[in-house]
């Protein structure tokens, strides 16, 4: 079986919307504005002291998760990282309730018992919430695509982890076990090129993660993290590849961290040089936003529009999370077990939960 | 009561079929574990198994025997060596609706899917509200001549992790009973067989399709007045043993089986001691910190006033399990043992 390394690039140039209508190439300059805006915008509440715990920036990274994510159908699942805001947003995530998450209250989709960026919605968007010891969901990921294969639905699992993770061995268990039972999964490495401070030379002694794929024996796909289109088309081919039952594919997306490993990182390990030339010339945002203007897909006044939408979305969802209650002392306890009722109970303008 | 039969091939290897119930309808623990997850397979089709060597094979212990035949292959399912990965799909599956039952060769290697126990099962309900029903099946325990990585009793690890609940029956009814109670729960729950009782306890068990045993109730083996003796596992069977011979010098050891650690059953453990006003703790995990620490500390919290002289616990040392028999019996608590620590105990 042949890797095959930037094949899908080539393919992508021949139709340069990659399929995309007009509504949805604005659909996804909207999403990666958004999640640009609102990193930026956290970062800055992060470092005045006005947003508690941590927050773990995806900058430069939103050219992979908007375009991994965007080949998604609703009841296909996603189980992301805490980089991956941006991927859970593109699925479907009530930005209100994210910030509600971010300042502890209520409302958020953790009811205040996780923060930040570890957060998920199965019920709703169908995203795993979050949890630290990457890559824990990849073989999460396999039990959810079995679960499809065995009642032979149409439906995907998508993991996304990052270059550290794929030092991990559950990294190469679930990757083994997907193959073996050709299950319907899409392995995504967001390859930001930095484990926290370790480059890649440090975590992988393959010139590419994607080649590892022969060994598992399923296609391996590397692609331009700045190009959001090229994500896309990658991730499409590989979605639908599971949905017909021809298993797994492992895509690796190549980016920059432009921001350290959490808002307490000034990663200085990052060469400057490397960091200006991702900044400056590959911004993946920037690049698609030049592209659908070059084709006239918007103008400057829809641009306008959409940089106006997404201040408005984003001050109502902060005003939406500082009005929102924090969760009351006495209901800590619950929600551990299942028969305590408590997730099946709404949760109160009091910050307590009623049925 | 339940009856005592040593057999040969004490490491309890799956070399020998599983074998049936008796004309008497007695049945091995063995073969009520057997038939808690046919039952339950066959009542409810989102019931499928999982794990190492469990399908042509029948698994080590010859649990899953001829199961293969009648529920194919993909609900008994033989997976890679790789066990972080048997949990984590178990609980995605879980997640998508099944009720994932996982295997584990031996409680000693549950080390090996440590994170996707203790950090992906465990803690995900709490933060989402999403149920996952999945039992964690496993032999654990020691006095088989295993040694350091086939007898080891990992249930204070799960106990002390919020979010799974711990199960460790002593007997082939309990063990029917609360499997299938088990598999029916929606949180996860790691279920600890023990493998010196697989082939040696029998007993009559239900055949009722609907016999449960509620997960968190202790259980008084045999009633007493002048202390209490809580344990659970392969320890309970050495607490009767020692009681019987207790009587006959005119000591009356009530005998409490804990059978789920996790809920624990402190009302009925209390209760005991309250009549007794004397408490000697026995387990088979390490006596530091094990479970035996907790239960202690609950009888010396909430029934002070009705002790009559210190609550003494009788438990391993802290070592790996030993490999040769004099070491062995010496790490583990023996029905001698029991008796000196009782005899102490009633000196107060």
């Amino acid at each position: 079986m042949a890797t095959k390394i930037d094949e899908m690039a080539m393919t992508a140039e021949q139709d340069w919307r990659a399929g995309l209508s007009d509504d949805q190439l604005r659909d996804v300059l909207h999403m990666l504005k958004l999640c640009r805006y609102f990193d930026e915008r956290m970062e800055a509440l992060y470092r005045q002291g006005r947003l508690p715990g941590a927050i773990y920036s995806g900058r430069g990274q939103e050219g992979t998760h908007v375009g991994v994510t965007y080949a998604l159908r609703e009841d296909d699942s996603l189980f992301p990282t805490h980089r991956d805001l941006s991927a859970q947003l593109t699925k479907g995530l009530d930005l209100k309730r994210v910030m509600a998450q971010f300042w502890g209250r209520i409302d958020g989709y953790t009811r205040g018992r996780d923060g930040n960026s570890h957060i998920g919605d199965w019920y709703g968007s169908r995203t795993w919430t979050v949890m630290s010891h990457l890559p824990i969901a990849y073989p999460v990921a396999c039990g959810a695509a079995l679960a499809y294969k065995r009642r032979g639905e149409p439906r995907v699992a998508m993991a996304i982890c990052g270059d550290g993770s794929t030092s991990n061995g559950r990294w190469h268990e679930a990757l083994n076990t997907s193959a073996i039972y050709q299950l319907p999964v899409v392995w995504v490495v967001n390859n930001n090129q930095y484990a926290y401070s370790a480059p890649n030379s440090l975590e992988v002694a393959t010139p590419t993660i994607a080649e590892r794929a022969d060994a598992y024996g399923m296609p391996g796909v590397r692609v331009d993290g700045q190009d959001v289109l090229k994500v896309y088309r990658a991730a499409h081919e590989a979605v639908e590849r599971a949905r017909e039952g021809l298993g797994p594919t492992l895509i690796e997306s190549v980016s920059l961290r432009w921001r350290g490993h959490a808002g307490h990182d000034p990663a200085k390990y990052v060469p400057k040089a490397l960091l200006d030339e991702y900044m400056e010339n590959k911004d993946p945002v920037r690049r698609f936003q030049e592209l659908l203007r070059s084709h006239e897909v918007v103008d400057e006044a829809a641009i306008a529009d959409i940089e106006e939408r997404i201040k408005t979305e984003f001050q109502e969802g902060y005003e939406f999370a500082q009005s929102s209650p924090f969760p009351v002392p006495e209901e800590a306890t619950m929600g551990l077990w299942v028969e305590d009722g408590y997730w099946q109970r709404e949760p109160s303008r009091e910050g307590g939960t009623q049925a | 009561m339940a009856t005592k039969t040593l057999e040969a091939g004490a490491a309890g290897h799956g070399a020998e079929p599983r074998g049936k119930r008796s004309e008497a309808g007695e049945a091995t623990y063995l073969i009520a574990i057997a038939e808690a997850l046919w039952e339950e397979m066959e009542r409810d089709e989102r019931v499928f198994l999982l794990g190492e060597d469990i399908g042509v094979y029948g698994g080590a212990f010859k649990v899953t025997e001829g199961f293969i035949d009648r529920f194919g292959p993909e609900r008994v399912m033989d997976t890679p060596i790789a066990e972080e990965t048997i949990v984590g799909m178990a609980l995605g599956a879980a997640m998508e609706g099944f009720r994932p039952v996982a295997e584990f060769q031996y409680a000693d290697f549950m080390s090996s899917g440590f994170d996707e126990i203790t950090t992906a099962l465990a803690r995900y309900h709490y933060r989402s509200g999403v149920p996952a029903p999945v039992v964690l099946r496993a032999p654990s325990g020691g006095g088989v001549r295993a040694s350091s990585f086939h007898s080891f009793n990992p249930e204070p690890w799960f106990a002390h992790t919020p979010g799974l609940k711990v199960i460790c029956p002593a007997f082939p009814g309990d063990a029917k009973g609360l499997l299938k109670s088990a598999i029916r729960d929606d949180n996860p729950v790691v279920y600890l067989e023990h493998k010196w009782i697989y082939r040696r306890v029998k007993e009559v068990v239900s055949e009722d399709p609907d016999f449960l045993v509620p997960i968190g109730k202790a259980n008084v083996l045999r009633p007493g007045t002048d202390l209490s003796i809580v344990t659970y596992g392969m320890m309970a069977h050495q607490a009767l043993e020692a009681a019987e011979e207790l009587a006959q010098r005119g000591v009356s050891a009530e005998v409490v089986d804990l059978r789920t650690i996790q809920p624990l059953d402190t009302e009925t453990v209390l209760g005991s001691v309250a009549k007794t006003s004397r408490a000697l703790v026995l387990y088979e995990s390490h006596r530091f910190l094990g479970v035996g620490a907790e239960v202690a500390s609950v009888i010396a919290e909430e029934a002070f006033e009705h002790l009559d002289a210190p609550v003494a616990r009788l438990a391993p040392p802290n070592v790996p399990v030993p490999f040769s028999p004099t070491l062995e019996d010496a790490y583990l608590p023996q029905v001698s043992d029991i008796v000196d620590a009782v005899d102490k105990l009633t000196a107060w």
